[in-house]
This record gives structure tokens, sequence and C-alpha cells, in this order.
């Protein structure tokens, strides 16, 4: 792990990763830190995660969380005291990316965009885990890596969000984040123990994800995915207004031209100078047009939001037949 | 009585000295001026800039001096403008010699003329009593003096703060002379005058007591042990005085000594005289006399002067004539027309001049009083009670006696009979009622007074009866309509027992009770009335009074008939209040019925906006955005209704609360999942959101916590805990037991209860019966079988339940037809989706502006959704019943309008029938290829409820259609789906 200590391909620009590669010891720091901060409340944890590129493959040795509500403290001061106190023994110290709890997948917002994108123009290869907790509990451990696509990282950097400027960069809400393949990798020993540990474990444990309860879930699921119907809906309203207005004034501008150009084919034949066509900018200021992050965002949430009800059901629906046929071996 | 008027005329010389702010007796120090004058003259020889400039200043001064004694109010105007001018043209000198301080005397006259012009212009009797020149002289001098004071503001602050220091020149004569007036003053003017002079800075308190101090300087105006005392106080704080001011205080003490013996005994001399002439009543002989006697005061009859009816009458309008006027001394008029009254009683001129005189007296006693808004003295409303009764027995005793306002003044006969008099008696018991309300108004509401206040009420009503016996007799309808107004507003808001009585049959129907009188009152004025005021108030009044003795039917038919609703707002405020309250009693005998809906209508408007009390008028509320202007405040006060007739509100608020829990929390338990539900009690909902707020709640304490606590013990179905939240002894003592029959209204509320919480239960917990015992709700909510049968039964046929009635075993049967949470949740959803569809396809219409990278993202944004609302309404499904999928499917056909022509072809490609068993395969292959077949499997998913039957037929080739198509999971999941469906 230590051993290849990677080159960075900082140099060459852009750099590439295929692969997160998560310690096992890095995972339960995360998922503690989640279960004691998000229990109950609907506070994101958020935490540092530390490691190494490998060639394309980023490996997570350790993480540290981020102070609950540092008001006194300076956030950027105590990242550097804890990455140098973690140095002196003898621990990865480079940050690689951060991490934040979820809750029904809710993660991508404003924030996160912003969040990551800073941390990717400052140190190339971050990379953002989103860890759930609630489907943790339910017996599925749900940890996912994402980055920024380049399209994306071009257009947030530019600010523009007008429709051209995306058109442009070819970013849709789908290309806004890439999922980055997620592996938990432990060392032999950890394996070795594992298995030992599987042994003592009580026959009845584990055995959550064969819970039948689905309604309140996907009741609450489906409350979120309203809410952001409902936002995408005004956010449609929003750019049809814009558009309404802008065609209106495509056309009172192309009137304008037209008898403008009347004007000087008279002015012409009478042998006057033309009148000038500069001012037509001045008579016709463009409308600002409307920024359209917040519609991919909602949308980018939506589809989220769709993947995991559809992904929920069909789980479900296994579980049912798994019921029935259970029903019908007790007849 | 002659004599007295000549005794006024002989005092018109020393008159002013009796009055609190004349400054100095004449004649006194103005000899001591014209004696130093005089020495000054002849002394002085060669005088500096400075000395003739001073002098010529102090010669000024001393003029205003010596006018401000006669109170010659031009002369001083004119005096001041010179010293004005003297000053501005000493003011080199000034600057020269004093460095540009302003010399202390000319501060001192300043001074002293501005509490003059203060005190005069405060003393309003006075100004009144002044001639035309004189008061004019003073309006304009005030404005001078204001104007020109303004420059000397500073230093006047600094000479008031020590005023009896000595004026930094040689100004001995000036500062006796300042002694002297100061004394003279002191005697003159009383504690109140004196405390201004000592405590300059405090004259602004004083100017609003001096009304207060007027009054009793009226009273005891003649309390000399009172003023002597004040001039020895006064003699002592003055202290620092220099030496040679001693001198001249012996011969003044002397001065003032005679000065005392002399008004003393003018002032028994007085007292004689108004002994005898005092007639009656003593209340009126505290009048001050003698006192700002304007000049051109009417003479009462001379010894000789023949006195008969004209003679009086001219006197009569001799006097009246002055009313209104500035000048004229409110009280002294009165006195005059008693003055009157007595000749003609003692001469025996007849009742119409007699009537007139009453008339005119009684007329004068409502003047006197000033100010609209304040009441009159309790002892003038003591003399107006009587006064008024006595007019009216006059007027019943001469039946030949016509009084009306018809008549004019030229018409008047007042000599021979029929008499006619001009006036109207309508008029001064209507006044006399409105000062009764305001003198109400004026006393604390729980104090000893306001009762001792309201005992005038039985007078009043004695007094509007006489009117009105008197008017039936001889009376236009118009103004028997307006007395029977009178008459019913002060019994509509009476309770009668007796009524209650009659209508339970206690009493016998032909007794006579207020419930009757008001009908006959009323309908006179329904039928003769021609104003709609009147009418509108009448018929208010008439539904209060029957909704007070609980005729909920007659007064809501008489509500209804009268429209009132329509029109209420473009009358006037008074009657929009009547009309508030009228709605609050009716929704409160609503409520005493049983009526609860009705109870919750007639009282949403008043307690929606949390405004009861101002809309009642029966308090002012703070106002958060605005203050008020006085005025306007004055204005709301004039209109709050006085505290006898108050509604009470906590009882009102409560009864509106328990009615809208009654109404809503049923209402909540069947809408608990729709996505729009409505609010039918705002303040209802704001109440439970407010408990809801709280971290920790307590047991109930409060009414409006009472109501919250039933609430939602009634939420879960449990009346017991509801019953008992709302009838205890708290909840008697506060609301219960203020309604005439406590027990009935606590049984039907009982009774309420039980069945709302029967209905709320049904609501929220029939989706986990399969079915119900009849017997066991009975059972459980204590209520007789046939009661719930029509509960039950009227849920049914309105629709608010899905079941029903097995009658052999008498059970409820659910039909389960309501969708779960999650269900209406899809719903909800779909309904959203559709509004983002159309959305998105407006988008999409406008092409012209429309860039591809744009169209990219709204179809993206629309399959993610379609694939929202496919998912889930699967899983949703899942427990469905038929009636919903039926439902569903509406509404995704309603999702996708636009993909009719697809639905078209694709039941253009699915044959009718299967032509032959196992023969689907070149269907499938057809299918298979076509392409639409997502959507095509949407269709089928959709049509799949209500073709059931085709789909059983369709089922085999369908399956191996949907094979074909296993690796899109869509197609996958809807067949999971379906199988599920069929389990």
């Amino acid at each position: 792990m230590s051993s290849g200590r990677g080159k960075r391909e900082a140099e060459n620009g852009r750099c590439n990763i295929n692969v997160v590669q998560l310690e096992g010891l890095a995972l339960m720091k995360i998922i503690k830190h989640c279960h004691e901060e998000g229990a109950g409340n609907t506070e994101v944890a958020q935490g540092v995660l530390l490691g190494l590129v490998v060639d394309e493959r980023l490996e997570i040795t350790n993480c540290f969380p981020f102070p609950r509500h540092a008001d006194d403290v300076d956030e950027e001061d105590y990242q550097l005291e804890m990455m140098r106190h973690l140095r002196k023994v003898n621990v990865d110290h480079l940050s690689v990316g951060w991490y934040q709890s979820t809750q029904l997948g809710n993660f991508i917002t404003t924030q996160l965009l912003e969040s990551q994108f800073s941390y990717q123009t400052s140190i190339e290869e971050s990379v953002v885990l989103i860890y759930d907790p609630i489907k943790t509990a339910r017996g599925f451990l749900s940890i996912k890596a994402y980055r920024l696509t380049p399209e994306a990282i071009n257009i947030v950097q530019e600010r523009d969000y007008t429709p051209e400027a995306l058109k442009k960069g070819r970013l849709g809400f789908e290309t806004l984040f890439q999922e980055i393949r997620l592996v938990i990798k432990n060392s032999h020993l950890v394996n070795t123990l594992l298995t030992e540990l599987y042994e003592f474990m009580p026959g009845s444990e584990g055995k959550q994800f064969l819970d039948l309860g689905t309604m309140s879930t996907l009741d609450r699921q489906l409350r979120c995915l309203m809410e952001n119907v409902d936002d995408l809906s005004q956010e449609a309203n929003k750019f049809n207004n814009f558009q309404r207005q802008n065609a209106k004034q495509l056309q009172d501008k192309h009137k304008f031209m037209q008898k403008r150009a009347a004007e000087n084919a008279q002015r012409q034949a009478r042998g006057e100078p033309p009148l000038p066509e500069e001012d037509i900018n001045k008579q016709f200021k463009p409308i600002a047009p409307l920024p359209r992050l917040d519609a991919m965002i909602t949308s980018g949430q939506i589809y989220n939001y769709c993947k995991q009800v559809s992904q929920f059901c069909s789980q479900s629906l296994g579980k049912l037949y798994v019921a029935k046929a259970l029903q019908q071996e007790k007849k | 009585m002659t004599s007295r008027f000549f005794m006024s005329d002989s005092e018109s010389e020393s008159d002013s000295s009796e009055e609190e702010i004349v400054p100095e007796p004449p004649g006194i120090s103005s000899s001591v001026f014209v004696f130093s004058e005089d020495e000054d003259e002849t002394k002085r020889v060669v005088r500096s800039a400075k000395e003739k400039r001073y002098e010529e200043l102090k010669n000024i001064i001393k003029n205003i001096k010596n006018y401000k004694k006669n109170r010659d109010m031009a002369s001083l105007l004119s005096s001041f403008e010179d010293v004005c001018r003297a000053y501005s043209k000493a003011l080199p000198v000034v600057q020269k010699e004093e460095g540009g301080r302003t010399p202390r005397f000319y501060i001192r006259c300043l001074a002293e003329l501005d509490d003059f012009i203060q005190s005069v212009w405060e003393d309003k009797a006075g100004r009144k009593s002044m001639s035309k020149n004189n008061a004019k002289g003073l309006t304009t001098l005030r404005q001078k003096y204001r104007k020109y004071a303004k420059d000397y503001e500073a230093d006047i602050a600094v000479f008031r703060e020590n005023p009896d220091a000595p004026d930094s020149d040689a100004e001995v004569e000036h500062d006796e002379q300042e002694d002297d007036s100061d004394d003279d003053n002191i005697m003159d003017r009383g504690p109140a005058a004196f405390g201004k002079e000592v405590a300059p800075s405090k004259t602004t308190s004083k100017i609003t007591k001096g009304s207060e101090d007027e009054d009793d300087d009226d009273d005891d105006s003649f309390d000399w042990g009172h003023d002597s005392e004040d001039e020895s106080s006064s003699s002592d704080g003055d202290g620092g005085i220099d030496s040679l001011r001693k001198k001249f205080l012996k011969d003044k003490r002397e001065r003032d000594e005679d000065d005392l013996k002399r008004r003393k005994k003018r002032g028994q001399r007085e007292i004689k005289t108004k002994d005898e002439e005092s007639d009656d009543d003593v209340g009126w002989e505290r009048v001050k006399k003698g006192s700002s006697m304007p000049m051109e005061k009417p003479k009462m009859f001379g010894k000789d002067d023949e006195i008969n009816v004209t003679s009086v009458h001219k006197k009569l309008n001799e006097i009246m004539a002055a009313r209104g006027k500035k000048g004229t001394d409110r009280k002294e008029q009165i006195e005059l027309l008693h003055e009157l009254l007595n000749v003609a009683r003692d001469n025996n001129l007849g009742p119409a001049i007699y009537v007139k005189i009453q008339f005119n007296i009684i007329m004068s006693v409502y003047d006197y009083n000033p100010s609209v808004s304040d009441p009159m003295k309790t002892e003038f409303w003591e003399k107006v009670l009587v006064k008024i009764d006595e007019l009216l027995d006059m007027l019943i005793e001469n039946p030949e006696l016509t009084i009306g306002e018809q008549v004019t003044e030229e018409t008047e006969s007042l000599e021979k009979t029929p008499y006619l008099v001009r006036g109207c008696v309508l008029t001064i018991v209507d006044r006399m009622d409105e000062e009764f309300i305001k003198l109400l108004k004026a006393c604390d509401a729980h104090s000893n007074e306001y009762i001792v206040s309201l005992r005038d009420e039985i007078r009043v009503c004695a007094i509007i009866d006489k009117l009105l016996k008197y008017k039936e007799e001889k009376g236009m309808p118009a103004d028997i309509c307006r007395v029977y107004l009178r008459k019913i507003e002060h019994l509509y808001y009476k309770y009668e027992p007796r009524a209650a009585k009659q209508a339970v049959g206690e009493l016998p129907t032909t007794d006579d009770t207020t419930l009757a009188e008001m009908d006959r009152l009323c309908k006179y004025i329904y039928v003769r009335d021609n104003t709609d005021r009147l009418r509108t108030r009448a018929v208010l009044c008439h539904i209060y009074h029957m909704s007070l003795h609980d005729k909920w039917y007659e007064a809501r038919d008489l509500m209804l008939m009268a429209h009132l609703q329509e029109t209420i707002h473009h009358s006037d405020l008074p009657t929009q209040i009547l009309y508030n309250r009228t709605m609050v009693q009716l929704g409160l005998c609503a409520f005493r019925h049983g009526n609860i809906k009705e109870a919750h209508n007639a009282l949403l408007d008043i307690q929606s906006g949390g405004r009861a009390k101002e809309l009642l008028a029966q308090g002012l509320l703070p106002q958060r955005q605005h203050e008020r202007t006085t005025e306007q405040e004055k204005q709301e006060k004039q209109r709050q209704i006085p505290f006898h007739q108050h509604i009470n509100l906590e009882m009102l608020e409560c009864v509106y609360l328990v009615s809208a829990m009654l109404i809503e929390i049923p209402y909540m338990a069947a809408h608990e999942f729709d996505a729009r539900r409505r609010m039918i009690s705002k303040s209802f909902h704001h109440q439970l959101k407010n408990s809801e707020r709280q971290s920790l709640v307590g047991p109930p304490e409060s009414m409006r916590e009472h109501v919250v606590a039933a609430s939602k013990a009634m939420r879960n179905g449990n009346w017991k805990q509801c019953r008992n939240l709302l009838l205890n002894d708290k909840m008697n003592a506060k609301v219960w037991d203020l309604f005439h029959e406590a027990d009935r209204v606590r049984k039907m509320l009982g009774g309420k209860i039980q069945e709302e919480s029967l209905r709320t239960y049904l609501f929220t917990y029939s989706h986990v019966y399969d079915s119900i015992s009849l017997v066991k709700l009975s059972d459980m909510f204590e209520l007789p079988y046939s009661t719930v049968h029509a509960i039950i039964s009227k849920m049914i046929i309105n629709e608010e339940i899905m079941a029903s009635l097995d009658e052999p075993t008498s059970c409820l049967v659910m039909h389960r037809t309501e969708p779960s949470s999650l269900q209406s949740l899809s719903l909800q959803l779909a309904d959203k989706l559709y509004n983002l569809v159309e959305n998105n396809e407006r988008i999409l219409d406008q092409k012209p502006f429309f860039t591809r990278g744009m169209q990219v993202l709204a179809v993206g944004t629309v399959t993610a959704g379609k694939r929202a609302t496919g998912e889930t309404v699967e899983t949703a499904e899942t427990k469905t019943s038929t009636a919903v999928v039926t439902e569903i499917k509406h509404q995704r056909f309603a999702v996708w309008p636009r993909k009719g022509a697809y639905h078209k072809q694709l039941m253009a490609c699915l044959p009718l029938e299967p032509s032959s068993k196992g023969d689907w395969g070149p269907h499938i292959q057809q299918l298979a290829t076509h392409p639409a077949s997502y959507h095509l499997s949407m269709f089928l998913w959709y049509t799949r409820g209500s073709e059931g039957r085709e789909l059983d037929v369709w089922a085999p080739p369908l399956q191996s259609w949907f094979l074909c198509n296993l690796q899109k999971t869509e197609a996958k999941n809807h067949l999971k789906c379906y199988y599920v469906s069929r389990l």
C-alpha cells in the first residue's frame, strides 16, 4: 500500500481515477462518525479522507471527521493540525477528498457541487464518499464514491449556467457527477480476523435485509420525490416565462429592424445618410438568461431518487416472493 | 333680583380681581409708579446713551405693566410692539455696555408677559367675556410674543431659574413693583397661580391642570383663608430679597389687609344675595357669580316692567341669542334661564312659555360641556334627568300643548291654546341617552361607581317610557319609531327569565314578557319606518333578543329574511357593531341548540381575525403596524359599548373553538392523506399548531388548552377523555355556567362529542377493520344502537366511508377502497408529475428559441419523472384493489395525453380476440419489434385492471412477450407486479 508511492498524474492536467480502494479502517471510522452524529437529526456528518493515488486507483487509508460546531475553531487550521499529528504517527496524511452522510440519497445539492469543485480544483484526485446510515442500518451497506466530470468542472469554473453554456459544455444532469467504482480492501490479517469473528456471530444476526416493512421508507422517499418534483416544476415554469419574454422581445426587435430597414430604404432614396443600426441593442437590452444550475441539480436529485425507488421496489418484490414461497411451504 | 345685576355691574371695576388670572389690582401699584417716575424725571438731566435707551425701555415696560393690570389687551399689544422696537434701537448700546447680554429687566418683562398671556389665555371663561377688541389684541399679542420670545428663550430660561434675583441695574422700583405684583397675584390667583409664580418651570403641567383649578375656584371662590395662607408662605418663600424691598413690605401688608377686608365684605354680600335668589336647587348655586359678566349681558326685567309672555319670550330669545357664541359664559346662561323660569312661574304665564324655558335650560345644560367626548358632570346629569322628567310631566298634563320641530319661530303660539312650541323632546331624550352611555363609559367598569351610575338606567328607562306614552298619544309615526328604537335599545340585551319560563310553560302565555314587547315594538318599526337605519337596527335588536331567549328558528329566519349580510358593509359603524353582536348572539344560540355548523359559521367572521374584541367594540386592541392618532383613538373610544352590554369574549371563543373542533376533527381524519386539504377554521388550526410547537405539553390550564387537549383526544376517538376535558369544573366555571340552561348545553355537547368521536374513529381506523359490529360500536361510544346506525348510514350515503351495512349480523362491512397513505401519495405524485410534464412540454412547444442542449435536459427530466411514476405506482399497487387501479389508470392517461397516437397504433397491432389458442406468435413478433415496446408495456399495464378478462386470456402470450423483453428492467418489474397482484 505504502510501497507504491504513486506518482501523481497532476502534471498532465487531468488525473484519471477509475477505482477507489477503501481501507476497512477508514470505512469503519466513517460509519462510526456518521452514526454517532447523524443519528436522529437531519444534520450531515462530514470529514476528510486521507490516502494516496496509485496509477488510476485512489487508495483511501484513513480519515478524520470535521468538528461538529466549529465556531471558534478555524477549520483549515484544524485540518492541518490533524494531518500533522497523523503524519507524526506515520499515517498517510495526504488529503484525497471528503465524505458526507446522507439520508435517503438527498445528497445532490449545490453545496456538494461547490465543495467537491473546490476540492477537485485544489486536489486533483479528490473524491466524495456518500454514506447512507439508514440504509446501512437496514442491512445494506451503502457507500458510494463520486467525482465531478470534467465537463462539470469546466462549467462550474466558468460559473456560467446559461442554457447555451450547458449545451456547449455538453453537460446534463446525468453527466454532472460520475460514480466511481469502490472496492473495500482489507489486509489479510483483518480478513483472518473477520472469518474468525464470523464463527462467533449468532445465527439470528445479520438478517435485517429480509425485513418486509417497506412502507415507511417508500413513503418518505415519495415525499422527498414530490418536493423535488415541485421544485423542478417551478423551475420549468420560470424557464417558460423567460422563454416567453425572450420570444416577445425577439419579435419586437424584429419589427423594429424591419421598420428601420424600410426607413433607411426611404432615406437612401432621398439621398440622406441611413440611420445607424447600433442603437437597437440599447433599446432592447437582452434579458439575462436563466441559470439552469438549480434545475439541473434538482433533476439529478430526482434521477437519484428514482433509481433508489426502483432499486428498493425490486428488492421488496424479491422479498415478497420469498415470503410467498415460505407461506406456501407452511401450508 | 335686580340688585344682583346691579351689583354685578358695580363690581365690574374689580371683577377682574376676582379672577384667578388678574395680576394686580389697579390703582395701588400704579400710583407708586407715577411717583417714582416723577422722581426719575426730575433727578436726571444728563444721561448717557445707555441710560437714555434704558429709560425709554423702562417707561414702556411700565406701561405694559399698567395695561396688564387693566387687562387692556389692545394697548398692551401696541406697547409690546413699542418695547420691541425700542429694544432693537437699544441693541447697539446693549452690545457695548453689557457685552451682548440682554439686560435682566428686559428679560423679566418678557417672562412676566409670557406668564400673563398664558394665564389670560387659559382662562377661557375670562377670554370669552372680553370685548372683541381686547380678544383680538390678545390673540395677536400671543402670536407676536411667541415669535419674538424665541430669540430670548435661553435668557428667559435662565431668568426663570432664579426670578427673584435683583436685576443688574438700579432696578429698585422695578423690584418693588415686582413684589407688589407678586403678592397681589397670589392674593388673587389662589394656589394654582401661586404655584405658577414660584415654580414657573412647572407651567406646562399647570396648563393641563388648569381646568381643574378653575373648577375648584368655582366651588370655593370665597375661601379666603386659603389665600392669606398663601400670602404668608409666599413672603416666606421670597426670602433672599434685598433690604429695599422690606421697606415696602410693611405698608404693602397693610394695603393687603385693607384689600382683604374689603373683599371679605363683598364676598359676604354676594353670598347673601345669592341665598336670597337661590331657588330649590343647591347644585346650581355653586356657580360663580359676577365673574366676568360680559358688559353686553342682557338685563333682567326692571321693577316696573310689565312681565308677560311676550316680554319673557323676548328675554329668552335675548339670552339664547348668546348661545354658542365665543364670549358667552355658559354657566351664567343657565343661571339666567333659571331666573327666567322662576319669573315665568311666579307670574303664571302659562305652560307654553314654561315648557319653552325648561326646554332651553336643558339645551343649555347640554351645551355646558364643550367637548363632545367627555361626559357631563354628575350633578348636571341629575339635574337634566329631573328637568326632562318635569318637562315630560308637563307635556302630558297639558294635552293642548304641542311641541315639535315642525313649529317654526313664527307659528309659535305661547299665549293661548292650542299652544304651539318649537322644539323636539325626542332630541333631548336622545341626547340624554347618549350622555348616560358616556357617563357609564367614563367610569371604571369594575368599580362600584359604575354600578351606581347604572342605577340611573331605571330612571332613563322611565323617562323613555314616559316619552313613549306621550308620543303614542300624539306623535308622528316617524317619531314613534324613534322612541321605540330608543326603548328597544334599552331592552334588547337584557335577558328575562320570565320569558324562558313562559317558553317552558310555567307562565301563562298571556303574560307580557319583554319578548312580546320587543315583538310589538319592532313590528311597528318594520311597518312604519321609512328610514332604513331604524329598521336595520330594530331587526338586529330583535334578532339579538330572540337569540338571547333561545328562539333559534325565529331568530335565524328573521336574519335570513332581512338580507342584512349584503348591505351591512354600507351602514354606519355603530350599526355594524350591532350586527356583529347580533351574529355572535345568534351563533351562541345556535350552539345552545346543538346546531354546531350554524354556530361555527355565525362566529367564523368575528373570530377569524382574532379581533373579536375590536369588532364587538368591547375594547381597543393595540395596533401593530401603526399607532393610532389621538383622533382615531377618541373616535374608537366613542364607539365602545358600555360594559354591562358586553358579551363574554372567552365564552365566545370557547364556543367557537368547540364548534370548530366538532367539525374540523372528523374532517381532518377523513382527509388525512389529501394533498389539498382545506382548513375549515384557521384560528382553530392556529391553536393546534401552537400546542404542537410546545416542547412539553402540560395538563391544560386555560380554556384554549382545554379545547386543544380535547381535540387531540377526539382525534384518537377517545371520546370520554374528550368530554372530560371539555366538561369539567374548570370549564364549567369559565364557560358553561354562563349559559342560562347550562345543564342542557352540557348534555347536548356531550352527545355531540360522542357522535363526532364515533365518526372520527371510523375515519381513522376503518382501514384496519374488515367489518365492525354496530353493537360493539354503540357499546364503545355509549350511544344508542339507532343513533350509531343513523350516523353510519349517513356516512355511507355521503360516501364518506366505503362500506355497507350487513343488517342480519348488524355489521359494517368495509369495502377497503380507500387508498392507503402510500397510494394517495402516489396519486399526489402523479398529479405533480402531470404538472411537470405540462410545463416541460410547454417549453418544448416554444421551438423558435429552443436550443438542443435544453431539449436533452428537458427530455431527461421527463424520463426521470416517468420512471418515478411508473415504478412507484407499481409498488403502491402491490396491495390495491381494482377500483384504485382504475383511478390510477385515469391519472396515468392524464399524464400522457400526447401519447394517444401511440396507443392507437398499439391497439391496431393487438388482436381483439385471440384467433386460436396459442396462436400468438406473429403478434408477439410484431410487438417485440415495435419501436414503442416500452410504451406498450406501460399501456398494457394500465388497461390491465379494467379489462381483467382479456388479460387472463392474454396472459400466456403476454408473458412470453415480456420474457422477450426481459432485458428491460421496466418490463421485468411490470411482470412482477402483475404476478403479485394476481396472488
